[in-house]
């Protein structure tokens, strides 16, 4: 169907298309489509009411690569949605969601499995119907009345005019010695025009415009500035009847959205009734010692020293004189308002109880504020502990060091 | 259609057909001619009473339609390691001493026999509510395999009799111990205790035992009448009992397995055990259909395109199956709550080689094994993926029971294989007896034609 002349009236000096040859059973089908076969056509084909099995041998068709197209598809479709995945929440812009790890595997399956699926789908489909060559809206054939009982009860071998090996009186011999019922010469097709129906390119042409319409929204709008409002496409998704946190609400009486928790509740883990250890206190006085949970041991020490490092050096300094980075810079600044650190090592400090320490950095003292917020009374107890050894460090004569060690330090 | 054309393309898929040869299809339109045609509109239009009463003369091919001596060859070395391999589990428990070890093995290769034949009791069913028309020459083989419910039954006994007497190794919602401490089983004891779990295995066993019974009876029936209104009635017979098998399968799957971990819930938890229940079931039947026609049974009527399609089925529901496991885990592993959470925490503890290896071994190899065409076609290639999923169902339903005896580690053991080999023989022995006089095939189906005539591409 490679040229096809414009409108013209009918005539019978129409060029052949092929010759058509009907048979009354798919069996009688099948062994003409061997013979043709064997005859080394090439371009012919078969027409029947229904799929007749054993046509694909009879007449030589290879086995479709349309499954290898799909695996193709599909292993494309997966690949995708992995990389796809990977690459916006663990990498380009790595983000926690759920507490799980940015690239979490079993989360990314339901999207590989349907974008597999809809690769798979899509080019099953589509390679479906281009290996078909499909869709084939004209053929010489449909002018032939004999063919319109292909649609009934009708088996039908066309080959056609233009394979190398036809030749009009000896394909017409073969045809017939296949038991044909009727072989027919069909001429060209000369009343179709060889054009696309002009309302179709309208159709395609409407819709493409139309197609490119939302992009081009998108695209404006990403540029424009408007002070009206949003438009709400899904207003009932926009605007829920809930209530916020820290919102109004008329229903209550205090008119808070939020409520109180019921008088005398405690929150799991909150129940503070260890003075000692969670006020630094004994009897209303700060205690002098440690709370029995405290152990005095490395680990402890270790720990102290951790929170030490995190929270206090950056004023205090690594050994607590007070010249930690902030201070340094504040001084070279020389802002007016700032105070300087405490030298937290002085001796009217290691005199003081423990839980006086405690307190002062749980709730905070003078500019300093309270810690207790973010560190957990353990944890200021391990501090504590710290502060003891530093202080220690700091205000020892030479009896403190071991006896074998002193002459070095002389 | 396709234009592509090669010269060298033989005629080699015809010539696997010997059954449609020309003799055989000219026997068949005479005798459509003598009867007028009429065979093929009853087949077509099934579901009118006013279709033509004519019996369908089975005109099919020429072979061996009867298991024959056969039967009694199976029988014989299937009950014999079914009873010793049985005896030899009993044995190794009461030396072992650990009847709660006993009763879990039992429990596996129980519910790996019970699976087998529920998804052939399942098949049935389908094949009958959609009408099919390619699965008439199989069909027989699963009727047979559904028809084992009684001794199914017998063999729930060693597991629902030991509760009933108070016995606790499986179930610890029959602790009253155990109730005593937990908030959680006193409220779920009016569901979870003997007397109503017996109850619903009664239940169970005897819907399925109705419905089985129905369908290998009717059919058989079929084979000596003819009468084309048995089909239609099993068609209006297979929808309710399509419904009723969705539920007891479901709440039976619950009540054995599930109620193991009865602090553990899970709604996926029946539609995994049933699609367990379908590829062991595809795998067995495409194993039967290999070792029947190598022994020169139903060697015409069950063709390349009949095995073809049980691969299929293998094919689809090893996916199935896969969906459906990942779906359960990812729910709970995403919400991580830890009444959920914590039935995977011995799966994905000590018993993790055994979950990657139901990954890998249950869907990952056997997807990209059964993937080809060709593979299904291929009765070696068919043959090794049916034995391959049956082994890994086993290992399904180990993962599945196991844990909930030892989270800490995998025990398995000889005790396993004895009762796991022991019910299997006593399983595939029973099918066998009932196959025996019967033919392996319906012969007077109103579909069969069609059945025989199947092509696939």
């Amino acid at each position: 169907m490679s040229e096809k002349k414009q409108t013209k009236p009918a005539s019978k000096e129409a060029p052949l298309y092929g010759l058509l040859a009907e048979y009354e059973k798919p069996k009688q089908l099948l062994a003409a489509a061997k013979k043709v076969r064997d005859a080394g056509f090439e371009q012919w084909d078969t027409y029947t009411p229904f799929p007749v099995h054993g046509i694909d041998p009879a007449m030589g068709i290879k086995p479709t690569i349309l499954p290898w197209l799909v695996l193709g598809a599909g292993l494309t479709g997966a690949t995708t949605a992995l990389v796809l995945q990977w690459w916006t929440n663990a990498h380009d812009y790595a983000w926690i969601v759920s507490g799980k790890p940015f690239w979490s595997l079993p989360a990314n399956i339901p999207v590989t499995f349907e974008l597999t699926v809809l690769f798979s789908a899509i080019t099953t489909l589509v390679g479906m119907l281009m290996l078909n060559k499909l869709p084939h809206p004209s053929s010489p054939l449909d002018f032939s009345e004999r063919f319109a009982r292909v649609t009934d009860d009708r088996f039908f071998v066309v080959i056609e005019a233009r394979d190398p090996k036809f030749d009009e009186g000896d394909t017409k011999a073969l045809l017939e010695s296949t038991g044909a019922v009727a072989v027919e010469a069909v001429p060209e097709d000369t009343k179709t025009e060889g054009r696309m129906p002009s309302v179709l390119v309208y159709a395609i042409v409407i819709l493409t415009c139309a197609a490119i319409v939302p992009f081009a929204l998108s695209a404006y709008a990403r540029e424009a500035k408007n002070r009206s409002p949003r438009i709400h496409i899904v207003p009932d998704m926009d605007n829920q009847q809930k209530f916020k946190s820290q919102r109004e609400n008329d229903f209550f009486a205090d008119n808070r959205a939020m409520r109180e928790p019921v008088a005398g509740t405690v929150a799991r883990g909150l129940l503070r009734t260890d003075e000692h250890l969670y006020e630094g206190k004994a009897g209303g006085t700060w205690a002098r010692t440690f709370p029995p949970a405290i152990k005095a041991d490395a680990a402890t020490m270790q720990r102290g020293r951790t929170a030490f490092g995190i929270n206090c050096v950056p004023c205090h300094g690594p050994t607590g004189q007070g010249n930690g980075l902030v201070n340094k810079r504040a001084t070279e600044l020389a802002e007016g308002t700032w105070v300087p650190p405490t030298n937290v090592t002085q001796p009217h400090l290691a005199k003081q109880p423990v839980g006086q320490l405690y307190g002062s950095i749980k709730n905070g003292i003078r500019n300093m504020p309270g810690y207790g917020h973010q560190m957990s009374s353990e944890d200021i107890w391990a501090t504590v502990m710290y502060l003891r050894a530093l202080q220690r460090g700091q205000n020892a004569t030479l009896e403190d060091v071991p006896a074998a060690q002193r002459a070095g330090m002389k | 259609m396709a234009t592509k054309k090669s010269k060298k393309s033989d005629d080699a898929p015809d010539s696997e057909r010997p059954v449609k040869k020309s003799s055989d299809k000219k026997k068949t339109s005479d005798s459509k001619k003598s009867t007028g045609d009429k065979p093929t509109k009853a087949a077509g239009g099934g579901g009118k009473s006013g279709q033509p009463k004519t019996p369908i003369v089975d005109d099919g091919p020429e072979e061996e339609l009867r298991l024959g001596p056969l039967g009694n060859k199976v029988m014989t070395i299937a009950g014999g390691i079914g009873v010793v391999g049985t005896g030899a589990a009993v044995g190794l428990g009461a030396m072992e001493g650990q009847w709660a070890h006993f009763f879990h093995s039992y429990l596996v290769a129980f519910f790996w026999v019970l699976t087998i034949g529920l998804g052939a009791l399942w098949f049935v069913t389908l094949q009958h509510l959609t009408r099919s028309e390619w699965s008439p020459v199989v069909r027989r083989i699963a009727e047979v395999l559904g028809a084992n419910i009684p001794l199914l039954a017998v063999m729930a006994l060693v597991v629902v009799g030991p509760l009933l007497m108070g016995n606790h190794d499986l179930y610890k919602w029959a602790d009253p111990a155990e109730v005593k401490h937990s908030l959680l089983l006193q409220k779920k004891s009016p569901y979870l205790n003997t007397t109503f779990f017996a109850a619903r295995f009664v239940f169970y066993f005897g819907v399925w035992f109705i419905f089985s019974r129905l369908f290998l009876k009717r059919s058989v029936e079929q084979d000596s009448t003819g009468k084309p209104e048995l089909t239609n009635n099993l068609w209006a017979v297979s929808a309710p009992g399509m419904i009723l098998f969705a539920l007891t399968v479901t709440f039976c799957s619950i009540d054995f397995v599930m109620s193991l971990a009865p602090e553990w819930f899970s709604t996926m938890f029946g539609v995994y055990v049933f699609a367990g229940c379908v590829v062991s079931f595809y795998s067995t039947m495409g194993l039967i259909v290999l070792w029947l026609q190598k022994n020169g049974r139903l060697s015409k009527s069950i063709t390349v395109h009949h095995r073809h399609d049980i691969g299929k089925m293998m094919f689809a529901f090893v996916v199935f199956w896969a969906y459906i496991a990942f779906s359960q885990f990812m729910l709970i592993w995403y919400a991580d709550i830890p009444e959920e959470t914590v039935w995977f925490k011995p799966r994905l503890g000590e018993w993790l080689p055994v979950s990657a290896a139901l990954l890998f071994l249950h869907f990952v190899v056997p997807f990209l094994g059964l993937l080809s065409k060709h593979v299904k076609r291929h009765r070696f290639g068919l043959g090794f993926w049916a034995v391959w999923l049956l082994v890994i169902h086993y290992v399904d339903l180990y993962w599945l029971i196991m844990p909930n005896f030892s989270p800490g580690k995998v025990p398995f053991s000889l005790m396993d294989i004895c009762a796991w080999v022991g019910l299997a023989g006593l399983f595939l022995a029973s099918s066998a007896r009932t196959a025996m006089n019967l033919n392996l095939r319906p012969t007077r189906d109103p579909r069969l034609d069609k059945s025989l005539a199947f092509e696939n591409i």
